[in-house]
């Protein structure tokens, strides 16, 4: 059973190596001609973490995961794969599971035969890898559609079949370069569950990229935000997302309001600023330092309080307010900026009075006192 | 699709003459090949297969066959497997020179034949090849090559690049990605290629009359001596052979454009359907 088990963990505690699974880029560079697509990056993905590196177009996160496979080359640097370096390693050698935006599923092989693939290139015999390509469709949900090409297949089901092909072999790491692009919303969502799922059960280390916060913020233990070929910022999901380091990655992870301030006093994890005619805030700090600083706000980090406060609120009135079903969005007018408030549409029975005078909070961490940038 | 091409189109008119314009003069000769005749005349009197069987049984005409046989055999394996090899090997690479290397790998089809024929019969004598039917053969690869590099070159511009970054990733070395990626995708540009490599060998007169010995003369080139002097239908024998080999060949190809559009245009309707019930 232990040998036929297409699935089983590739960081096995018995084998008692304590690196089996990681990823370790240590100041990884690549140039094309004058351009810096990746400009010294250091990232180690720990065994059995889901790691995401988020950023626009031409961040590059895609070239990093190619340099991570082998199919890039490094400029300078050093690729580390389970504490061993690969630089030397072609892709084949690598023994890492890649599945692709286009899913790159073999037109003319069965959605088994593409599967099995892995298997057949390493010479396993026929009985055996077609048991355990059988094993591993049906962990997608796949058993009986083994037959099918990939062109009589759906967009959600080929990108199954790419998953199972990609972890059939039981690879030290998973890497996922934009696999849910080309899925509508709904089977996107859907996806994004059942990798986690079987991310966890089978206790795979994956580096995932992608350019949608939405999916990063629902799948990673860590998300690193990219920009320019350098990390701007990492972390939990939920750690980068209320206490981004500047403007950029605020606005890039969702919406943000942005309270220009001057600093008044730092001190450990505090700041207090003042935010003009907004008043005094207390609010969390990480330490960046630049010429320009603001407050960094989520609008569902705001909410509507009976009274004003001495710190960390302000009065203002409501120019609109929209109901987007779960949601009420909020546009305010506070001290002669606009913020965003979200809150939930849940027990709220009228909408709130335009024009009249109304007075918000925030809690002292989830404001976040950041650089701007632009 | 099927509307547009049932609809009667003024243009369709004009195509007409020049369809008889083309074709009947290729069409003459097929008839001549059957008359009873020690000449070849037109219209044909007699229908008869005293020509095909005089033909057959002709030595000096069997063993040009043969030889044209011969030299398209090099021919089209050679152009094949170098053409769809540079094919292959420029396919998503970007390099300096590449443009000029391209251009020279299609430069036999813009160099005169004639030229062509001079340089060759040069080269092959100063080798002291000429006598065989190998020089024929290789010049003919040559003038070969860039068709197959065309057609395969046309193949792969629907390859997918990721599918040779995830067959490798998956554990295939450069034979199995030749193998399982590039060979299913190229077969149709070879199989065109391969096509397009006889009909131009089994064609080609003028660098076959330079390097032509009596133990090497190829089919055009027995016709092209023998009808200076002796007009028998024998000439509308073989030019028939060429007609219904170049025809055959002609239909090979497009019942292989026709399957593949076909495969095509069912791509996104069955995918359509199999998103909207899975």
């Amino acid at each position: 059973m232990t040998t036929s088990s297409p699935l089983q963990t590739a960081a096995d505690p018995t084998t008692g190596n304590q690196e089996e699974g990681s990823i370790e880029l240590r100041r990884v560079r690549r140039t094309y001609g004058d351009v810096t697509a990746v400009d010294d990056i250091d990232l180690t993905v720990h065994p059995g973490e889901f790691v995401t590196l988020l950023g626009p177009s031409g961040s590059g996160k895609t070239t990093t995961m190619m340099m991570v496979a082998g199919f890039e080359e490094l400029t300078s640097g050093m690729v580390l794969i389970n504490g061993r370096p690969v630089d030397k390693l072609p892709p084949k050698d690598r023994n890492l599971g890649v599945v692709f935006q286009s899913y790159a599923l073999f037109p003319h092989l069965s959605a088994r035969e593409n599967v099995e693939f892995a298997l057949r290139m390493r010479r396993v015999r026929p009985a055996e890898r077609r048991q355990r390509a059988e094993e591993a469709l049906e962990r997608v949900g796949l058993a009986k559609l083994g037959d099918r090409r990939p062109r009589e297949l759906s967009g959600g089901q080929q990108q199954r079949v790419a998953l199972a092909r990609a972890l059939v072999f039981n690879p030290s790491a998973l890497l996922l370069d934009e696999p849910m692009a080309a899925l509508d919303k709904r089977l996107r969502e859907q996806m994004q569950e059942e990798i986690k799922t079987i991310q966890r059960s089978l206790g795979i280390s994956v580096l995932f990229v992608t350019h949608d916060q939405d999916e990063a913020m629902s799948m990673s233990d860590r998300i690193v935000v990219m920009r320019d070929g350098r990390i701007v910022q990492q972390g939990a999901p939920d750690d980068v997302y209320a206490h981004p380091v500047n403007d950029w990655v605020a606005n890039f992870l969702g919406d943000a309001n942005l309270l220009p301030c001057t600093v008044l006093e730092r001190s450990g994890e505090t700041a207090v600023v003042d935010l003009g005619e907004l008043g005094v805030g207390r609010v969390r700090d990480r330490g960046a330092s630049g010429d320009r600083y603001a407050v960094s706000i989520r609008p569902e980090h705001l909410a509507f309080i009976p009274a004003d406060r001495t710190e960390n609120s302000a009065s203002g009135r409501v120019v609109t307010s929209t109901n987007l079903g779960a949601t009420i969005r909020h546009r305010l007018r506070v001290g002669g900026q606009d913020l965003l408030l979200r809150e939930l549409s849940a027990g709220r029975r009228t909408a709130r009075e335009l024009d009249g005078e109304v007075f918000v909070g925030w809690e002292q961490d989830e404001a976040q006192l950041l650089v701007l940038e632009s | 699709m099927k509307s547009a091409s049932s609809r009667f189109s003024p243009a369709l008119l004009a195509a007409v003459p020049v369809f008889v314009f083309l074709v009947v003069p290729t069409l003459i000769v097929v008839p001549m090949a059957f008359n009873q005749s020690r000449y070849i005349t037109f219209p044909p009197a007699h229908f008869s297969l005293d020509a095909v069987s005089g033909f057959l049984s002709d030595p000096a005409w069997t063993s040009a066959v043969a030889a044209s046989l011969q030299a398209a055999g090099i021919a089209v394996g050679l152009a094949v497997l170098l053409g769809g090899s540079a094919a292959v090997a420029l396919h998503g690479r970007r390099f300096p020179g590449r443009n000029l290397l391209t251009g020279v790998i299609l430069a036999p089809m813009i160099v005169p034949a004639i030229v062509l024929a001079l340089a060759f019969y040069q080269f092959f004598t100063s080798l002291g090849l000429v006598g065989t039917i190998l020089p024929i053969g290789l010049a003919h690869a040559v003038v070969a090559t860039p068709y197959a590099f065309l057609t395969v070159r046309a193949s792969l511009s629907g390859l997918n690049p990721a599918l040779v970054r995830s067959a490798r990733s998956l554990g295939a070395g450069w034979l199995s990605v030749a193998r399982f990626v590039y060979l299913p995708v190229i077969r149709p540009g070879l199989v065109a290629g391969a096509l397009f490599a006889f009909s131009v060998s089994i064609d080609e007169t003028v660098i076959a009359l330079f390097l032509q010995s009596p133990s090497a003369t190829t089919l055009p080139v027995k016709m092209f001596t023998d009808i200076q002097y002796n007009l028998t239908p024998k000439i509308a024998v073989s030019s028939a052979m060429l007609v219904t080999a170049a025809t055959l060949g002609l239909l090979v190809q497009v019942s292989f454009m026709l399957r593949r559009r076909s495969n095509a245009r069912m791509l996104p309707l069955t995918s359509a359907a199999a998103d909207q019930t899975g």
